[in-house]
């Protein structure tokens, strides 16, 4: 249960992070090949967020009707389907195995 | 909300797509407070000002399990720290003012982050970043009003696939930038790396570690030198 002393102290924690990385730190200081390599961050850490929310719950890794979901969802992500279609096929096709 | 900046690489479906998955799972997030027995008022403010489903839920999860309040804070700082490495990954490619990069800070999340990411000119970076932060929070302080009000009408978002959403929108997002051999190998790295640490670190930490792969953008340069 949150409450309101909480909340605050997770709001100054989450965003002393985000601007500790967006405006503390000088990006002048940052050579050539660190801004290659943080500019591959995005897509690595999504990747991570993606598996973990297919194959995670609680920091367990499980199997469930999700994985059938993104499968859906990754093959029309292949065949460059609009993304709005992606996330209702996915919601869609993940409900539909947990009533079977 | 017709807000799509001309000559980006931003579409109209994307950014509905993204308001509307970002709408859902606000309700899904805040019936989840709601059940734990968290105020309506408390759950909105936490939405309108932690501003992360991933700190809150953290908290809920640990204390849930009976955790103390310190321990659930700590979970909830840590699943957050992918924020800090992402908005530090956008940083250079955004104003060069400290104080407007300090306003933008409060709203990194991932597809934001990481469709600016994709534009080529850094004040197309800086558009779409605005744009797209406003089509994801506002609907996302929308959607968790909405299920903080409306309590536990909706029985279980899990039955309507709702937990799906995330991760199938993050698919979307990826998809494209798959196109270069070091993108393949650095996507499948940050998946494999966070799923084969997740059992074993604690919270946020395998999103930090799964960072990592992304030093294989240097791999090309070491190919040429070679």
């Amino acid at each position: 249960m949150l409450t309101w002393g909480v909340v605050v102290v997770l709001a100054v924690g989450v965003y002393g992070q985000r601007a500790l990385g967006m405006a503390l730190i000088n990006p002048k200081l940052m050579g050539d090949r660190s801004r290659q390599v943080l500019a591959m961050v995005p897509l690595s850490i999504l990747c991570a967020v993606t598996a973990l929310q297919t194959f995670s719950s609680r920091g367990e890794l499980v199997l469930d009707a999700r994985v059938a979901g993104i499968a859906a969802a990754s093959l029309l992500a292949w065949k460059r389907a609009p993304m709005f279609l992606i996330v209702v096929v996915a919601a869609a096709v993940t409900a539909g195995v947990r009533l079977l | 909300m017709r807000q799509i900046p001309h000559g980006t690489s931003l579409r109209t479906g994307e950014a509905w797509a993204i308001a509307f998955t970002y709408f859902t799972v606000a309700i899904t997030v805040s019936l989840v407070h709601s059940t734990a027995g968290t105020p309506t008022w408390v759950i909105v403010a936490a939405t309108l000002i932690v501003n992360s489903a991933t700190a809150t839920l953290a908290y809920a999860a640990v204390t849930a399990a009976g955790g103390s309040v310190a321990a659930g804070i700590a979970g909830g700082w840590l699943t957050s720290t992918r924020f800090g490495v992402l908005a530090a990954a956008l940083a250079p490619r955004l104003w060069p003012q400290r104080w407007k990069r300090a306003l933008a800070a409060f709203s990194a999340f991932d597809p934001n982050i990481a469709l600016a990411n994709r534009e080529e000119k850094d004040e197309d970076v800086r558009r779409v970043y605005v744009a797209m932060s406003l089509w994801l929070v506002l609907p996302w302080w929308l959607g968790a009003s909405i299920g903080a009000l409306i309590g536990d009408l909706v029985s279980d978002p899990k039955a309507l696939g709702m937990d799906a959403m995330f991760p199938a929108l993050f698919i979307a997002i990826i998809r494209p930038q798959l196109i270069t051999q070091n993108a393949r190998l650095i996507a499948v790295s940050g998946a494999v790396v966070a799923l084969g640490l997740v059992e074993v670190l604690q919270g946020g930490l395998p999103f930090l570690v799964a960072a990592l792969p992304a030093l294989l953008a240097l791999r090309n340069r070491e190919d040429r030198k070679g």
